[in-house]
């Protein structure tokens, strides 16, 4: 009786969506001041409230979005954006294979839909159930409800900061809102030696070569950053994998 | 300070396109690929390390040049120094956004 075997399988992915927005729910209000901010910060830095929510829903990255504002607000070349957004993001190959193996049943426009979805939160609560249910249905549901909670929890957050600084005077400097931002996320990542070398050496090759065309000053400043961690690793005691 | 001046409304458009492409591909890699690969761990530290580098890259000159100079008595340095002290000490996320704009306003107002 297929119809049953169809019902059955139904009732086990709506469980794993069940157990999955649970597991979530509680870490995903932390999205809601990100979501608000980026809102705000974007149309501070001059983007119409069309074009920050066009940007909200085809880039859907935060760190992305906030990083790379700065640099198309001062007209950046093309490339130098793109660099940096994969810079920024491309760390995310990793949790890409972390999950892979669950979705090997759907088909690829499917899959492509699913890491667009992806974002640190919804990984972390995932990798460890998923790995642990057999049944695919179970799985998909386990990470589609959080993720699409995620999606809609970052648009309704960054349309609230987008309509509150487009009602906001341009002398607010709400552009300012993205370097605070930034700075914000750049705290915790700079708990480890290595990668506070790195960041510092990013930051002062970025402001020492600032002159140069096409701003390249940041290009170089953000390899000159990996190596300078790499090279801070050997004056540490065998660093921890993360 | 007037606000910032953007580009045309299809430049802006089009950097949203790349950026999607450069957001999505990383994290659709695997899962449309589909291959079980365990990157080396040279790879897995340079990806650790590039976002703290490119941050940094992106937000240092923000706050230390003022007109192509470096200067350090500046208000967007003065309310950046605020943000890391209150980011580090209390975890209430909205703080460093309220303290940091209002110490930008105070720090312009003074200047």
């Amino acid at each position: 009786m297929p119809s049953l075997n169809r019902l059955h399988l139904t009732a086990e992915f709506r469980a794993g969506a069940r157990a999955g927005f649970r597991a979530f729910l509680p870490q995903s209000i932390g999205l809601i001041p990100w979501g608000m901010v980026t809102g705000v910060a974007m149309v501070g830095s001059g983007l119409t409230p069309v074009q920050a929510v066009g940007m909200n829903v085809i880039v859907f990255s935060g760190t992305a979005q906030l990083g790379t504002l700065p640099l198309i607000a001062a007209a950046a070349p093309l490339w130098l954006i793109v660099a940096t957004a994969l810079a920024l993001n491309l760390r995310f190959v990793i949790f890409s294979a972390g999950i892979a193996g669950n979705f090997q049943h759907l088909r690829a426009p499917a899959r492509f839909g699913i890491g667009y979805l992806l974002v640190d939160g919804v990984f972390a609560i995932c990798v460890e159930p998923m790995l642990r249910n057999e049944n695919p249905h179970w799985r998909l549901g386990h990470y589609l409800a959080p993720a699409l909670w995620a999606w809609a929890l970052w648009q309704l957050s960054g349309l609230t900061g987008i309509l509150f600084a487009d009602a906001a005077p341009q002398t607010w400097s709400l552009e300012f809102m993205a370097t605070i931002a930034l700075l914000v996320l750049l705290l915790p990542m700079a708990g480890t030696r290595p990668m506070l070398v790195a960041a510092l050496t990013g930051g002062a090759v970025a402001i020492a070569l600032r002159g140069l065309p096409l701003r390249f000053g940041l290009l170089t400043g953000l390899v000159a950053g990996i190596l300078a961690g790499f090279a801070a690793e050997r004056w540490q005691p065998a660093a921890v994998e993360g | 300070m007037t606000g910032p001046v953007l580009p045309d409304g299809g430049t802006v458009w089009l950097s949203f396109f790349l950026l999607a492409l450069a957001t999505t591909l990383p994290r659709a890699s695997f899962i449309v690929l589909g291959s079980r690969v365990t990157l080396p761990s040279r790879v897995r530290r340079a990806l650790r390390y590039a976002p703290a580098a490119a941050l940094a890259a992106v937000v240092a000159p923000d706050l230390l040049v003022v007109n192509d100079a470096v200067a350090v008595l500046n208000p967007r340095l003065g309310a950046g120094i605020l943000v890391l002290a209150v980011a580090s000490r209390w975890r209430n996320p909205f703080l460093p956004f309220i303290v940091g704009m209002a110490g930008l306003w105070a720090f312009q107002y003074l200047a």
